[in-house]
């Protein structure tokens, strides 16, 4: 009887296993690099994995173009859907392909916005197009470059995007990850 | 393929009492939250060891967040020692292993009932705020599909209608606490019942705040530099509550927003309602070595 009683007692402190800790991290990354769009913020470890690990599960349909990450989605039993259809997507932005794509992603409504997708990308960070950032999590203004990216994007961006509808997006460089939310007016330099 | 891939060891409780799907559930519908400021934001609202009511909604945005070396401060309308500050507080170090504080400079993560505190809040810092009811039309349209329509049309019409009638009836606005706000100039939301003291604290502050409503199972944000407008009429400018005068009776302090105490003879007294900004005081007025940081008031001014 004792023995059972000091198994359901909690450790007096309790530890993360490496998932949780690993998850929590990405989401920290996550969040801030979307309340400070523009500034790269650090994942735990590099690529996409850590954004499915920390986001995604079954409740989820995810779109994603590239076969060996759309295994490890299927693993976390979200539903592998459609770009129209998807409510994260994980593209290849530096092909026309994957804007082909991003023209499909829902991007919700005035009155459901969270109906619109968030979008994971690729790209390389501090080279290419100049972009100039306003809006909420941005003093004034703020200078990006990103890189490796299929012309079109920025416009593209713009056209679907009716704030409060939209999609957000996140950019991955190596352990590094920019968040433009919808939120954020882009100008393209 | 074994079971043993697919399946994990058995803990009595998962880090931070939630369980990872309802962390994930929660992490998708904050970074939406984060993505439309001041938008109101579904969820599922799990059950945690509390009555719906008691801040369970912040409990659940905070339980997200903790890691072993985070540091919270729970209040309860200012003060840090109150049953359900305390009780929050020893909950949420006893299932994530974070550390405690009631100083709001060395904080890391801040859960508030009903205010904000009266030191700056700095850039890394969140603060989570516990909603009652997160729909600032409810009093005007209690059907929540209707409001949900007069959202998506920024049809808040009504809302100045309540304000002006409160002038005509009374000679003021009589909105005490959860002054309704746009956010981003495009939704107004209900900042939580904090005073009219602390809505100037969420304008284009270097902080990020959630509001979680649990009862309710909606979350909405506001990021660092997001502009939080109290809805007034151009001739009609927004007044916080007249306490910059009033001097706490316990610390001497003078200029924050006070609790008033009603005393024998008819009379009031007043303390901070800031708790722990009036302990540093009076332990600064001791000679102890204890920081007060930076206020969003100076000498009962906005600064």
């Amino acid at each position: 009887m004792a023995a059972l009683s000091q198994n359901l007692v909690p450790a007096s402190v309790p530890v993360p296993d490496a998932f949780e800790a690993r998850t929590n991290a990405t989401f920290e990354a996550l969040m801030w690099a979307l309340s400070r769009p523009g500034t790269v913020q650090t994942l735990p470890a590099p690529g996409m994995t850590g954004l499915v690990e920390a986001l995604v599960d079954r409740e989820c349909k995810v779109f994603c173009d590239d076969p060996d990450l759309s295994r490890f989605v299927a693993f976390t039993g979200a539903t592998l859907a459609p770009a129209a259809a998807a409510d994260h997507a994980f593209l290849g932005l530096d092909r026309a392909e994957g804007l082909a794509h991003l023209e499909q992603i829902p991007v919700g409504s005035a009155l459901y916005p969270d109906d619109g997708a968030t979008v994971v990308a690729f790209a390389r960070f501090g080279e290419g197009q100049r972009l100039r950032l306003i809006g909420p999590g941005i003093e004034t203004s703020v200078e990006i470059t990103l890189g490796g990216l299929v012309p079109g994007l920025w416009a593209l961006r713009a056209a679907r995007s009716c704030y409060p509808a939209g999609f957000d997006m996140f950019f991955i460089c190596g352990t590094s990850v920019i968040g433009l939310p919808r939120s954020t007016l882009i100008e393209v330099l | 393929m074994s079971i043993a891939s697919l399946t994990k060891a058995w803990q009595p409780m998962s880090y931070g009492f939630l369980d990872a799907s309802a962390k994930r559930e929660l992490r998708r519908k904050m970074l939406k939250a984060i993505a439309v400021p001041g938008c109101q934001m579904p969820y599922a609202s799990r059950e945690v060891p509390m009555a719906r009511g008691w801040g369970t909604g912040g409990l659940q945005v905070t339980l997200t967040l903790l890691k072993p070396s985070s540091v919270v401060k729970v209040i309860d309308q200012g003060a840090d020692d109150s049953v359900n500050a305390a009780s929050i507080r020893s909950f949420l170090s006893k299932v994530s292993g974070a550390a405690e504080t009631w100083d709001t400079l060395a904080a890391s993560l801040i859960q508030s009932r009903h205010r904000i505190p009266e030191e700056r809040l700095h850039a890394g810092q969140i603060l989570v705020l516990q909603v009652p009811n997160p729909e600032p039309l409810r009093p005007v349209e209690p059907n929540m599909s209707i409001a949900r329509q007069m959202h998506a049309d920024a049809d808040y019409g009504r809302l100045w209608l309540i304000l002006y009638e409160q002038i005509v009836r009374s000679g003021r606005i009589m909105e005490g606490a959860a002054y309704p706000s746009l956010v981003n100039g495009r939704h107004v939301m209900t900042p939580s019942p904090i005073p009219r003291w602390d809505v100037p604290k969420l304008h284009m502050a270097q902080h990020l705040t959630f509001l979680s409503a649990g009862r309710e199972k909606r979350l909405y944000a506001v990021p660092p530099f997001t502009k939080v407008e109290p809805l007034v009429f151009s001739d009609v400018p927004f007044k916080v509550e007249d306490h910059g005068a009033l001097t706490c009776h316990r610390s001497g302090v003078k200029g924050f927003y006070m609790n008033e105490i009603p005393q024998g003879d008819g009379g009031s007294a007043y303390e901070l309602s800031d708790s722990h900004l009036g302990i540093k005081a009076i332990r600064q007025a001791e000679g102890e070595a204890d920081r007060i940081g930076a206020t969003w008031y100076q000498n009962g001014q906005s600064a």
